[in-house]
């Protein structure tokens, strides 16, 4: 499974990451590398979506946050910046309390996300 | 060129299969799962040497943190083992097997091909070695060496990654039990159970490692020379060895910084700044509580911590309002927020990390109503038992848990 397969996907000209259902530390490391091409190839906006996630402990937000910094930093030489995004439905809770969301904006759905043009 | 071994049976001869056989039971035989790890380790070294008809074998061992290899265990090579000789992951010989993952033979050995002194001056001029792979990572490599000019051929090669097959399971498990020990000696000095003297309040804690395992999970409680008590509990992201160690140097830095400021929002602005230069990549979410010295009041700031339950006396428990401030180790110029409560004399304040009340399945929201149903204004211990009763009982815990339970007494009010 890489981010060229089925986990990074297109929709109007946005790159959409799916999360699993569950993110431990048993498939972190690989999220990890994957969410790490997706910014590779990711363009205007990278949509990391977590609506189908339902556990996510603290390995997760280990690769959330290594994503951010990869966006950050290709973002400093970059001459269109990415604008990272995250969708969270049942994991909003852990995302907020650990503050992830002062980091990266967090939307209810894809469609808000997908909409949003800012 | 081919050289003539000490194997003199004609390839493909009947002779020859046995000669193989015989080695490859040698390797594989199941006598040798009863030795311990390190016995094991010696044993299959000896045995490899000698079904090779080498002169030297060696396990060398990968450090992910340095990206060195370390030898650990040696036979007719025992000085590299003494001497700590380490070899950087992509140079010499053992540091191309551990960089390209594939298995290395050397007909010629001098400079240009090999970095360890060691084999240099022992005169060895053949050399071959393959990876130690345990759950598809390198963790090592296993070599042999001759000290003959020869051609190791791709049997050989079979047969040693045979051997570096089952040297890399008792090398796995023996850094596995290594770890644990440390890691489990560490935590346990870090974890203090006593409050500073002269402080009007009892304490009870609990430390439960998850899945027989210690994390990076941590407390704290020490008193300051403005007569403030400080209260920390914090979380390293990751388990085992790694996130002890840095638990500890977390810890010591806090601790330091809480001499120069009383402030608990600009001890975590420090504590991050800290972490993110000498630890990068490290995540911790900790929660600082100051104490006036009449216990009356208390200022808290959270990195991502789980808020904790204050319970006063006659009232249900509540979930202390806390702004959630972003984990340790995550961005730079973090925004940190100080708030202040009052507490009412006998309360009880019930710290706790998510191994507590994260259950697959389970809402964080609804595991933290769970815990504020049982924190009751009462002796701490007593507090501390209900609360392990309720949301632990006799379940294996996955993730560790810190769980730290104070009550203020009425006393502290008195001057």
């Amino acid at each position: 499974m890489t981010a060229g397969d089925d986990q990074l996907r297109w929709e109007s000209g946005q790159a959409v990451f799916r999360m699993p259902a569950e993110i431990d530390v048993t498939n972190a490391n690989h999220l990890r590398a994957a969410l790490r091409a997706a910014v590779r190839q990711a363009t205007s906006v990278l949509i990391i979506d977590m609506s189908a996630t339902t556990f996510c402990d603290s390995a997760g937000v280990q690769a959330i946050v290594d994503a951010y910094n990869q966006v950050e930093a290709r973002n400093q030489n970059a001459v269109a910046p990415t604008q990272l995004r995250l969708v969270a439905t049942v994991v909003r809770r852990i995302i907020t309390l650990v503050g992830i969301d002062q980091l990266i904006p967090v939307y209810p759905t894809l469609e808000a996300a997908l909409a949003d043009s800012g | 060129m081919q050289v003539e071994s000490a194997k003199a049976a004609a390839p493909g001869s009947r002779a020859a299969l046995e000669d193989r056989l015989r080695d490859i039971q040698a390797i594989a035989d199941a006598a040798l799962s009863r030795l311990d790890d390190q016995k094991l380790l010696t044993e299959l070294l000896e045995r490899t040497r000698a079904v090779l008809h080498a002169d030297t074998a060696a396990v060398l061992l990968l450090d992910y943190t340095s990206g060195h290899l370390t030898a650990v265990a040696a036979a007719g090579l025992e000085e590299e083992v003494r001497q700590g000789v380490r070899i950087p992951v992509g140079r010499g010989f053992a540091g191309r097997i551990a960089a390209e993952h594939r298995p290395v033979i050397l007909d010629r050995v001098d400079h240009s091909t090999v970095l360890n002194p060691i084999l240099l001056t022992k005169g060895i001029h053949a050399l071959m070695g393959v990876p130690l792979i345990a759950r598809g990572r390198v963790i090592g490599v296993l070599h042999v060496g001759s000290l003959a000019q020869r051609q190791f051929t791709s049997e050989d090669v079979e047969l040693l990654e045979m051997a570096a097959s089952r040297a890399a399971t008792a090398l796995a498990s023996l850094m596995a039990q290594e770890d644990r020990v440390a890691a489990e000696a560490l935590q346990r000095s870090l974890l203090p159970g006593l409050l500073p003297a002269a402080v009007s309040a009892d304490l009870a804690v609990r430390y439960v490692p998850g899945a027989g395992k210690v994390g990076g999970d941590w407390y704290d409680v020490f008193g300051v020379s403005s007569g403030h008590m400080w209260v920390v509990i914090g979380d390293v992201t990751g388990s085992g060895l790694a996130a002890a160690v840095i638990m500890g140097r977390m810890r010591s830095a806090l601790r330091a910084y809480a001499l120069e400021h009383d402030d608990p929002a600009e001890v975590l602005a420090r504590l991050d700044r800290k972490m993110q230069h000498f630890e990068p990549g490290a995540l911790a979410t900790v929660l600082c509580a100051v104490f006036d010295p009449g216990l009356d009041r208390v200022r808290m700031c959270s990195a991502g911590h789980l808020p904790p339950i204050i319970a006063s006396p006659g009232c249900a428990a509540e979930v202390a309002e806390i702004p959630a401030g972003l984990l340790i180790g995550a961005a730079r110029a973090a925004r940190r927020e100080t708030v202040t409560l009052q507490i009412t004399p006998g309360s009880v304040l019930c710290f706790y990390t998510d191994g507590l009340i994260e259950r697959r399945g389970q809402l964080i929201d609804d595991g933290i109503a769970r815990l504020c149903r049982v924190v009751r204004a009462e002796p701490p211990e007593a507090a501390c038992a209900a609360v392990m009763a309720a949301l632990v009982g006799g379940e294996p815990v996955p993730d560790d848990i810190a769980l730290l339970m104070l009550q203020c007494h009425p006393s502290a009010l008195q001057p």
